[in-house]
């Protein structure tokens, strides 16, 4: 299956989380962190295609346009790349509760992890209240977000089995 | 009986095996953070040429971006209108009061110039480019702008836009140039507060207000008093306007002019000090310096406006007027 669909979906997300949109201070972890929740969702569909180095990459270029250092939001991205693999079993119904519900667990994972990274990186404590912030966005938006993918996912490859299972 | 061999059998493709490939890719995201906090020179090449490769995307996807935050200004202009006139006719007020005592204060300084045949101070040349991506995450508050090293930037001018002092420039590449904001975590600015003029360090710390350090005991600092750049560190310009004091006792902090989360259009002063010269030169010699000085190409003394997206900005660089 070509990764032309899951690549271009990741990257117009790490593009929007680039771009200047005004949001407030305490709003800066939302867009990054809806990327990453991208790169979830494509892993959890069985029989997509996005590759774990891909998804180093776009973390790669996130950190890029971000000027955080190198590294940080590929680690979180291959996080969530791992992680969507093994929750493949939860989403193959048209019931998302059950990957919304593994979602929280691992923004909330992801949320701890990059504080703490963050932290260790400056010798500091580093406000936490954006990073809460973004994760409990992300698990707000999670829904839509599986809808539009699985939206594309069913308009890109309509003969795939996991479309046939009726999870659109 | 043996098996007859009817010819060579396929060779299975070797793959590596997943666990391993994640592993790999685990630890190298884990080296390029070491080597990002310590600053290795090959991250700074790596993120320079990334830079550049999306800075074509990121300046095509801005667009939409700032029209869409345009229309919510407007929207808001809308739903505050009446309010907004009568907040403008008050400030008009004021402003007419005020445009007679700088008058009266210009007329004066002049004679006083004069008096004491003092030098003209050469204007400053500038840049001003359109703000193509803001920092998203926990590490950095900073915007990349659309001018680079071919406009002729380089680390460590001054960026403002038409409210004050904005942040400075830590990198540039060709055609992208990174800001660090005046409230990020690494950002510290000498500062000169109030009619004092009270030398002061504004920090940021990632949140919308600046801390402000290492004034004296006992200074006089009130809320409302402006703070502008002191210039005593060699490479920033005195007197750009950075903010205004809020709070009281011992919790003042520093309200920036500029709101540092809807940049939009910028300007970057080019202001070459010595200081700032021998950094980006560190083995050369200050003679060196007034050489390339020398021989560069004359610089033109007046401000320069470059228009950008229909858009002319001019900068304010002028210290406030001390009462």
């Amino acid at each position: 299956m070509s990764l032309i669909v899951p690549g271009l979906t990741v990257f117009f997300t790490v593009i929007l989380a680039a771009v200047p949109w005004g949001l407030p201070d305490d709003a800066t972890f939302i867009l990054p962190l809806a990327a990453v929740m991208t790169v979830f969702c494509w892993r959890a569909i069985p029989g997509a295609n996005l590759p774990a180095i891909i998804a180093v990459v776009f973390g790669l270029l996130l950190d890029v346009t971000s000027g955080g250092p190198l590294g940080f939001w590929a680690l979180l991205a291959l996080a969530a790349a791992s992680a969507g693999t093994r929750a493949q079993p939860f989403a193959s119904r048209s019931d998302w509760t059950p990957l919304w519900l593994v979602w929280t667990g691992l923004a909330a994972i992801l949320a701890v992890s990059g504080w703490l990274i963050a932290s260790l990186y400056y010798f500091r404590w580093i406000d936490w209240w954006p990073i809460a912030l973004g994760a409990v966005a992300s698990v707000i938006l999670f829904p839509l977000v599986w809808r539009l993918i699985l939206r594309l996912y069913g308009s890109a490859y309509p003969r795939s089995d996991f479309v046939g299972r009726g999870a659109i | 009986m043996r098996k007859r061999n009817s010819g060579p059998k396929p060779r299975p493709a070797w793959r590596v095996p997943v666990e391993l490939l994640t592993f790999a890719l685990y630890f190298l995201c884990g080296v390029l953070l070491i080597l990002s906090r310590i600053g290795h020179g090959a991250i700074a090449e790596a993120r320079a040429e990334l830079g550049d490769l999306s800075s074509p995307f990121l300046e095509l996807a801005a667009k939409p971006a700032v029209e869409v935050r345009s229309v919510v200004a407007r929207v808001h202009t809308y739903a505050t209108m009446f309010s907004e006139i009568d907040r403008l006719n008050a400030e008009n007020a004021r402003l007419r009061e005020w445009e007679w005592r700088a008058r009266s204060l210009e007329s004066k300084v002049e004679h006083l110039r004069k008096l004491l045949a003092a030098v003209d101070e050469p204007a400053l040349r500038f840049a001003t480019g359109n703000v193509i991506a803001d920092a998203r995450g926990p590490f950095v508050r900073s915007a990349l702008i659309n001018l680079g090293r071919a406009d002729g930037l380089r680390a460590g001018y001054a960026v403002i836009n038409g409210d004050g002092f904005v942040g400075r420039i830590v990198d540039t590449n060709e055609s992208v140039t990174r800001v660090l904001l005046l409230n990020d975590l690494n950002s510290r600015i000498p500062v000169l507060v109030g009619p004092a003029a009270v030398r002061a360090i504004v920090s940021g710390d990632n949140s919308g207000d600046l801390t402000l350090d290492f004034a004296p005991d006992g200074a006089p600092l009130y809320p409302g008093d402006e703070v502008y750049t002191s210039g005593s560190d060699g490479i920033l310009p005195r007197g750009l306007r950075v903010g205004a004091l809020v709070g009281k006792g011992g919790n003042i902090r520093v309200r920036p002019h500029a709101d540092l989360s809807t940049l939009d259009v910028v300007s970057v002063i080019f202001f070459d000090t010595p200081a700032l010269l021998s950094s980006a030169n560190p083995g050369k010699e200050a003679c060196e310096i007034s050489t390339a000085e020398a021989s560069a190409p004359p610089v033109e003394k007046s401000i320069q406006v470059r228009k950008v997206d229909g858009v002319v900005a001019v900068p304010n660089t002028a210290a406030p007027i001390q009462q």
